[in-house]
């Protein structure tokens, strides 16, 4: 019989290559930081250019999560609850941004909502244009996290069923009513989930947005700035700066979704 | 006078059929819809609930036309096998809550809730949350929320199936005090003949998809129908004998 706390090979294995896994993380994080330079950090913070770019990121990451939330929730919601024809269809396509290089996924929205693309001269005309501009920025950050919003909520939508929504019908409460007192709050932590797991794919997307939207210049793209303008010790402390910023609310929001 | 009319309905769930040439359901009745499972019993409730649409036939509810209406305009509680407790709610919020989503305020919508909690005797739970509650509890929480909005019609989905036979036999008391306290209409669905007999005006029989009758049950045990619920109750009554 195993002794109680006696690590077994199955136990041994598993943590062993956990380690592995986790090595494969901290190790870059920890070169990271180690490269970084804490005088140059400094500087940067008061850098114009800089806090302009970390403006820009954030702002553009929450508008794209509330546009996401708004849309990816319904579409969630319907995925999890009704069967059609074609649902399968429907569910890659939310998917392709999670399987899309991300080059193409930059020129994917360019063709069709730049300029000189499928809707770029309708949406000129309302004043939208995504090239070089804040809306392009959101546009690229929306896309690349669909999937994980959509598929965070779908599961979260899965596992409370509607039994209850049809329990709440049932004892009078119209759809609203049902979906905001029952289906919600049992659902909140996978939409909370869904849209920290989708604000942080935003954040961290580049390659989209060096096709479509190089300026207003967020942080990624600054890096690379600085990576091919000043080298290893500027870009890495940049990075260093943006990621104790970033960890720091993903951090907080985590905390607050689980608690 | 009929509360509940369903006439040449047919219901499609998958590859499932449900037929119903005609079901009548007295105001105050308790009918008893029993059957094997899998013969479409539930799927029987949720037509009536409004959870299900039928592709053919008509639904009347106290004389209206109900067969397109939503679940919240039926005037109907539904009460499912799994009690289906909001399990974010407490015992008091749960029970209040069709009063509470019918825009009655809150407070007076507790009261009522009380007063209703302690006439199932569950008012030394009102405060918790179902997950803590015992299967006896769930039930008369359930039962409780579905009574208090004073729905025309109760339906309640193998109420009892989940219940060992200590609380079982407390359920059966419960409902048959419920029946004669409220003389609220009630379909309850069951695949147990003991049920049936204890609590039943009639008996609903439903088998492979199709309403085969509705008898009172003295007239159900002379059927050709109730042979297999005879045949168990012989034997349990035989194994009785012989152990004894």
């Amino acid at each position: 019989m195993k002794q109680p706390g006696r690590i077994g090979s199955f136990e041994a294995v598993n943590i062993t290559l956990s380690l592995i896994l986790l090595f494969f993380i901290v190790a870059p994080l920890a070169a990271l930081y180690l490269e970084a330079s804490p005088s140059l950090a400094g500087e940067m913070m008061s850098n114009r250019e800089v806090l302009g770019a970390i403006k820009v990121s954030l702002e553009a990451s929450i508008v794209s999560v509330l546009i996401l939330v708004a849309t990816g929730v319904p579409l969630a919601y319907i995925l999890s609850r009704t069967s059609f024809k074609g649902k399968n269809l429907v569910e890659a396509i939310v998917d392709i941004p999670l399987v899309m290089p991300h080059a193409v996924a930059g020129i994917m929205i360019l063709s069709a909502f730049g300029s000189k693309g499928l809707l770029g001269p309708g949406l000129s005309r309302v004043g939208l244009v995504i090239e070089d501009s804040f809306p392009g920025i959101v546009l690229v950050m929306t896309f690349v996290s669909i999937p994980l919003l959509v598929d965070t909520v779908k599961v979260g939508f899965e596992i409370v069923g509607s039994s209850l929504e049809d329990v709440a019908r049932t004892l009078g409460a119209s759809r609203w009513t049902a979906f905001r007192t029952v289906t919600l709050p049992l659902a909140y932590r996978h939409i909370l989930a869904g849209a920290l797991l989708g604000w942080a794919r935003g954040l961290s997307e580049v390659g989209a947005l060096l096709v479509v939207a190089y300026y207003p210049k967020t942080v990624n793209i600054l890096i690379l700035d600085y990576l091919s303008v000043y080298g290893l010790k500027y870009a890495a402390t940049l990075s260093a700066l943006y990621s104790i910023i970033v960890l720091a609310i993903f951090v907080a929001l985590r905390k607050v979704t689980v608690e | 006078m009929t509360l509940l009319l369903m006439e040449n309905i047919e219901v499609t769930a998958g590859d499932f059929t449900l037929r119903i040439p005609r079901l009548e359901v007295a105001r105050g009745e308790y009918l008893i819809v029993l059957g094997a499972s899998g013969v479409g019993k539930t799927l029987l409730l949720n037509v009536i609930a409004g959870l299900a649409k039928p592709s053919k036939g008509t639904i009347m509810i106290d004389g209206r036309d109900s067969t397109r209406l939503p679940p919240e305009k039926r005037g109907i509680a539904l009460v499912p096998q799994d009690y289906g407790l909001f399990p974010h709610m407490s015992v008091i919020e749960n029970i209040s809550y069709g009063l509470v989503v019918r825009g009655i305020p809150r407070r007076e919508a507790y009261r009522e809730a009380e007063r209703i909690a302690e006439l199932l005797g569950i008012t030394s739970v009102i405060n918790r949350k179902p997950v803590s509650l015992s299967g006896g509890e769930k039930q008369r929480v359930a039962l409780a929320r579905a009574l208090v909005v004073k729905p025309k019609l109760v339906l309640l989905d193998e109420p009892l199936s989940s219940l060992d036979p200590g609380l079982r036999l407390k359920g059966l008391e419960l409902l048959a005090r419920i029946k004669s306290e409220t003389h609220i209409t009630v379909i309850h669905v069951t695949h147990d003949i003991l049920d049936a007999l204890y609590l039943a005006d009639k008996i609903a029989y439903i088998d492979k998809g199709k309403l085969e009758g509705v008898y009172k049950p003295a007239d159900f045990l002379h059927s050709p129908s109730s042979k297999p619920y005879l045949d168990i109750l012989n034997l349990s009554r035989n194994l009785l004998g012989k152990i004894r």
